[in-house]
């Protein structure tokens, strides 16, 4: 059998070895990389069968393309380099690749230190597929902070005025809750008395009678804080739009579109898939995050001036409808809780690049002064309203389906409790619609000299978001059928 | 050899290396903070060898040669040392340790 | 098996051909060497939908069944332990149905009308083909909703034309007025809307687990649910809070796309929109999908009593509340959007009484009028340029074919036979007395629609006395009137012979099986004629007192000093709703955000950056101990290692001691 993950693994750390050290040439190496990987993932799609079926909730899961090997063996110490997919990671690696390859066609003409940059945009991608493959604590936990690294560097030293602050707390944020969950996952291993790190062996020894319920919970919790930092939940939040207003466009999009789903991809496969109980036990506790985030992200986006700081806000409150559907842990809230994420991050990613575009042309991202910008740049416009209508959660559009799985979960498991993200639907139709009144629509006033349309790559980079938008809105059915052939779906 | 040897040899250690610790916390030239570490080691490298000399069997014979390995670095430090003392002086014109505290920035 | 299926299986083509309109418009418009070829290409495909749409109907009008072509699997999700055990598919079809057809009848006929009209009316505007194109796939969607087979479907349509409405609204984008309007529109509806989807989840959980966990398909969701839909007959008796709750959601989302109260607001500020798209979009057809949504629902679903007396509640208020407010506006396009949100009031009315094919009717024949009359608004308005009534006059003259077409709508709608509106109006007015007797409850909102008949040829008639009577413009600065060229002044021909005939096709007998038993008014025989005897009777009074005020003669006209003047500032304002909307909207959701914003600056960002400035604190007390001088380093050296010593020798024994011993 073909090691397909190990080789999409190393498409990635090649390119990105490669794009490092190809000077002016690194966009085409970054792009020829993205398209191979991008064919690789096609090929896995299709190479990717029915998930046999699991013989009951507490089931050792199986994974497709798995392969292991020993990594550290000490007596008391088993560390393997394991990986293997379900449809849950599928559907997460394709949203990198897409988003892989529409980054770096933005960007294609970024000219300050080109090969540094394009090399960290593959990095980020390395880092969360690896999120995504990595079946063991340590290999996972490598991983993941992978991506924090080329992230702070994007920050740092590609980003606006007040980049240093930003980056520095986007980085303490998430460090210390990576400490946390790198803890309380080695915790959950030696405390359940695991045979090695690997997540079956894990899932074997938390699914076992004897372990107790209070240190599940607790357990459970320490992991919750971990991955719900990168989502981010309330009150843990402040770092997002901080990060987002002084990150340059392409580090917008990775952080937005691949780093707040590594959050929720942890919280599924190693905090509710690994500790079911102790989800059950104090699933008040995560409901009430996860309605504040809801309610919060979205009252907050009204007032925000700046376009970026009013996505990532908006953000927020995606997440926390993603954070809501994984809460009600049923297969359907799953199901709604993987397309939230994916439809989230190519919106998020063509709106984010859409606000770098703006504030490109037009000198600024103030949505208080920037006025009528549709004559002066009608393709940006359609951009801006194409990403803003998918937010909102238009029919036809990628949202519609995820949203409308995640409120049915909910309302399934809640009752009326739905009623609050229902309203908060208008809340979030508010804003952007206030948004697009202000910045697109009414006569034209302070409009730069200067400003202009988009330009060829920009615009190719975002089409292929739109393009994802209506056809996975229109037929969601593709998505869909790959997420539900997963072990997870035998959840009640 | 009896206790009181010992006890007598150890105090010269102890004498020894109360001057080196001495001079260091008070000397603010260099060299002389050099010769005072010189005489701090000297005091362990004495305790080497009495006790290898009190000491039977192979325990003996390690103590002389940590003894030697002692006299080697020390030679070697002062090597590094003395020429830190001349790149400061040549810097800075002066050998004064207080004056040479621009790590604290 | 109908006779008809063979030709009904195609009916997907009725939105598909604009959907191609819509692409080719939309993508290559913009590179035609005259943007009318895009008009054009518009034009004729929304004329082969229309070929399509009344070939459907003539198939149901001869064969009235359903038909349903649910082939495409759009989501198959999984089910979950409590509510839908075996997961479930959401399977996306078209329903062919005697309202279906009589739907595709009233959208695509008025829609290439429409398309044909804006030939000439917009032809001096920019963005053309954006025109075009939006109003193409306005009607991609509108088709699409009256051809869904379940109540997702309709959704998912229903969002669409929404958004197509808030373009369309919001086509003179550069106009502030314009993009606000727009937005309103799409906010108020989207109030209706979220209710909407809550109510879709409400009918969902009860069928689906009364359906034996069968799922989706097989669960009372679908519209085909082996009812016969076309008997006009309530289904069930069912009656549960959840359905009630479920029924009042129904009517919220009705109630934002038709302009009912309190969702009315937006309607009267959507006329910001060209004309044109008044007249398809917020009179004829995207409107009436609210009211279609009540018959469906009420047809497949069934309400409860209570969800039908909110309905009559809401439906009957509406009627006069919104027939108040154009008695004073001098906005033409207002009076007669005014009057839309009061007609559908009518109609809601009519369903909420449980005559749903009567509410139909009168969704038909409204139509029709309805279009017709801003059409012709739309002719004064290219002619003079302006909108003010009070600035127009004397038109009659310049303008035959647009005064007697504003004439026939108007008639039509204030309820005058033979016109088409009053068979429909009347019909309303009887089937809700009918029900009086049993719901004592609806008097007073039947009184309400009586009265309104009064008002409704009132004010329409002095919008038609303002505009066409008199010795010539009372504003000189206006140009001079012109009649409307011939792609203008045709479908307001073909629109004035339906509004004069529409209401009779109920009679037809063929035909009347796509309206089964709206002809008919339940109370048939004196009391019927009693009732439409008081109903054109007051028609009559309107249009005289019309006369009489502002007609040629003026003899009569309301004094300065008039203790109903105070009234007129409460109707123009509108009764302060939309202050008040305002008022919540940018006062208190938006004060309320800058408040949670400040407290998410200050006390949750300012709590870690408290926690900041202490690290920085500490550590800068540290950093004094770092004074560089290699002497102070070696006396902690010292110091460390003296403490260490202290510690071994003295203070650890004393510890292993203490403990030990005690």
């Amino acid at each position: 059998m073909v090691p397909i993950l190990s080789i999409l693994l190393l498409t990635l750390l090649g390119g990105t070895v490669l794009t490092f050290a190809s000077g002016k040439q690194a966009r085409w190496v970054a792009l020829g990389t993205s398209i191979v990987f991008l064919f690789e993932t096609f090929y896995l799609l299709d190479a990717y069968t029915a998930w046999p079926g699991r013989a009951g909730l507490y089931a050792v899961p199986q994974y497709s393309f798995s392969e292991s090997y020993a990594w550290i063996s000490l007596p008391w110490l088993h560390i393997n380099y394991t990986v293997g997919v379900d449809g849950i990671s599928l559907i997460l690696i394709l949203l990198t690749a897409f988003l892989q390859i529409a980054t770096v066609v933005y960007c294609w003409t970024e000219t300050n230190r080109p090969a540094a940059w394009f090399g960290l945009v593959l990095l980020t991608c390395l880092g969360s597929i690896g999120v995504f493959i990595a079946l063991d604590i340590l290999l996972f936990f490598l991983f993941w902070e992978a991506t924090l690294i080329p992230m702070f560097f994007m920050i740092g030293y590609w980003g606006g005025p007040k980049r240093r602050y930003a980056a520095l707390k986007f980085f303490v944020y998430t460090h210390v809750a990576s400490i946390v969950m790198l803890v309380a996952l080695l915790a959950v291993a030696f405390y359940a008395h695991a045979a090695s790190f690997d997540f079956a062996d894990i899932f074997v020894a938390t699914h076992s009678p004897g372990f107790p319920i209070v240190t599940q919970a607790l357990l459970f919790l320490a992991l919750f804080f971990g991955f719900g930092v990168k989502f981010p939940i309330v009150p843990f939040h402040t770092w997002l739009p901080d990060a987002h207003v002084e990150a340059p466009t392409g580090g917008s999009v990775l952080l937005a579109g691949l780093l707040l789903k590594l959050g929720g991809y942890g919280l599924i496969r190693w905090a509710v898939e690994v500790l079911p109980q102790g989800l059950a036990h104090t699933s008040w506790i995560v409901y009430a995050v996860a309605f504040a985030s809801i309610v919060w992200g979205s009252v907050l986006s009204l007032s925000q001036r700046d376009l970026k700081r009013m996505v990532a806000y908006s953000s927020i409150n995606h997440m926390g409808i993603v954070l809501l559907a994984i809460a009600v842990y049923s297969s359907l809230g799953l199901l709604a809780a993987v397309l939230l994420m994916f439809a989230h991050g190519v919106v998020s990613g063509l709106l984010f690049m859409a606000s770098g575009s703006v504030h490109h042309s037009f000198g600024t991202r103030d949505i208080a002064s920037l006025h009528g910008i549709t004559p002066k740049a009608p393709v940006l416009a359609t951009m801006i309203m194409v990403g803003s209508l998918a937010s909102l959660g238009l029919p036809a559009l990628i949202s519609f389906p995820a949203e409308f799985a995640a409120l049915l979960a909910t309302w399934d498991r809640l009752g009326y409790w739905v009623v609050v993200p229902l309203l908060i639907l208008v809340v979030t139709a508010g804003f952007y619609l206030w948004m697009m009144q202000r910045v697109l629509f009414g006569p034209p006033q302070n409009v730069p000299e200067k400003a202009h349309d988009l330009d060829v790559y920009e615009t190719a980079g975002m089409a292929i978001l739109v393009a994802l938008i209506i056809l996975y809105g229109v037929l969601p059915g593709f998505l869909v059928n790959v997420i539900v052939n997963s072990p997870v779906y035998g959840f009640p | 050899m009896s206790g009181l040897v010992l006890a007598q040899f150890l105090g010269l250690s102890a004498a020894l290396l109360g001057i080196g610790l001495f001079g260091i916390l008070t000397r603010r030239n260099f060299i002389l903070l050099l010769i005072a570490i010189e005489v701090a080691i000297n005091a362990a490298v004495l305790n080497f060898v009495y006790f290898a000399g009190f000491a039977s069997g192979p325990g003996g014979v390690s103590g002389q040669a940590a003894a030697v390995v002692v006299v080697g670095l020390a030679a070697t430090e002062v090597a590094v040392g003395l020429a830190i003392v001349l790149a400061l002086n040549r810097q800075r014109g002066s050998i004064n340790v207080a004056e040479a505290s621009t790590l604290r920035q | 098996m109908g006779a008809f299926d063979t030709l009904f299986q195609w009916a997907f083509l009725v939105p598909l051909f604009p959907l191609v309109g819509f692409v080719i418009v939309g993508f290559f418009g913009d590179r035609m060497k005259k943007a009318e070829y895009g008009g054009w290409v518009a034009v004729v495909l929304s004329g082969l939908a229309m070929f399509v749409g009344i070939l459907i109907a003539i198939g149901e009008a001869l064969s009235p069944g359903t038909y349903t072509d649910a082939s495409y699997t759009w989501l198959n999700l999984p089910g979950t332990q409590s509510v839908f055990s075996n997961g479930f598919s959401l399977v996306m079809g078209t329903l062919v149905d005697p309202i279906s057809a009589l739907m595709l009848v009233v959208v695509n006929v008025v829609g290439f009308l429409v398309m044909l009209y804006s030939i000439a009316y917009m032809h001096h505007d920019q963005g053309l083909p954006r025109y075009y194109a939006e109003l193409s796939l306005f009607l991609v969607a509108m088709n699409g909703l009256v051809l869904s087979d379940n109540l997702l479907e309709f959704f998912l349509f229903w969002e669409l034309v929404g958004v197509c409405s808030y373009f369309l609204i919001g086509f003179y984008y550069e106009k502030p007025s314009a993009a606000s309007a727009a937005k309103e529109a799409f906010l108020v509806t989207r109030v209706g809307d979220v209710l909407f989807l809550l109510g879709i989840f409400l009918y969902f959980a009860t069928y689906a687990t009364s359906g034996g966990g069968a799922g989706w398909a097989a669960s009372g969701f679908k519209f085909t649910n082996g009812n016969t839909p076309f008997l006009g007959s309530l289904v069930g008796s069912a009656s549960s809070p959840t359905l009630t709750i479920a029924g009042l959601m129904m009517l919220a989302g009705a109630a934002g796309k038709s302009a009912q109260f309190p969702l009315d607001v937006w309607l009267p500020d959507a006329m910001e929109g060209p004309t044109t798209v008044s007249a398809l979009i917020h009179a004829a057809t995207m409107v009436a999908a609210g009211v279609y949504l009540l018959v469906v629902v009420s047809l497949f679903l069934g309400f409860t009593a209570d969800d039908r007396l909110a309905i009559v509640a809401v439906g009957g208020f509406t009627t006069i509340w919104a027939a108040s407010m154009a008695l004073v506006n001098t906005d033409i396009k207002r009076v007669v959007a005014y009057s839309t949100i009061s007609q559908l009031g009518y109609m809601v009315l009519a369903v909420g009484a449980g005559f749903a094919m009567v509410g139909l009717y009168h969704l038909f024949t409204h139509a029709f009028f309805k279009a017709l009359l801003f059409l012709a608004a739309g002719s004064v308005i290219h002619a003079v340029g302006t909108q003010d009534l009070l600035k127009m006059g004397g038109l009659r003259k310049s303008m035959r074919v647009t005064w007697i077409a504003f004439f026939v709508g108007a008639m039509s709608l204030s309820g005058i036979p033979p016109f088409a509106g009053f068979w429909s109006k009347d019909d309303v007015l009887a089937s809700v007395y009918s029900q009086v007797g049993a719901h004592p409850l609806y008097w007073p909102f039947l009184l309400c629609a009586f009265a309104t008949v009064f008002l409704t040829a009132y004010y329409i008639f002095r919008a038609w006395f303002l505009a066409f009577d008199g010795d010539g413009s009372r504003d000189a600065s206006l140009p001079h009137a012109h009649e409307a060229p011939w792609a203008m002044r045709l479908p307001l021909i073909v629109l004035s012979g339906l509004a004069l005939v529409a209401g009779l096709f109920a009679f037809v007998p063929s035909f009347a099986n796509l309206l089964p038993g709206a002809g008919v008014p339940p109370t048939y025989g004196t009391t019927d004629l009693m009732l439409s005897a008081t109903s054109v009777g007051l028609g009559f009074g309107g249009l005289g007192l019309a006369y009489l005020m502002w007609g040629n003669g003026r003899v009569f006209t309301l004094p300065a000093d008039s203790p109903l003047q105070p009234f007129r500032t409460v109707l123009l304002r509108r009764y302060y709703v939309k202050d008040a909307y305002d008022w919540f909207g940018l006062k208190a959701v938006y004060g309320l955000s800058r408040a949670a914003d400040f407290v998410d600056q200050y006390v949750i960002d300012g709590t870690v950056r408290g926690i900041e400035r202490a690290f920085s604190q500490l550590s800068d007390a540290g950093r004094r101990l770092q004074t560089g001088v290699v002497s102070d380093y070696a006396a902690y050296v010292v110091s460390g290692l003296v403490g260490l010593l202290v510690f071994l020798l003295w203070i650890a024994p004393w510890l292993v001691r203490s403990v030990g011993g005690g």
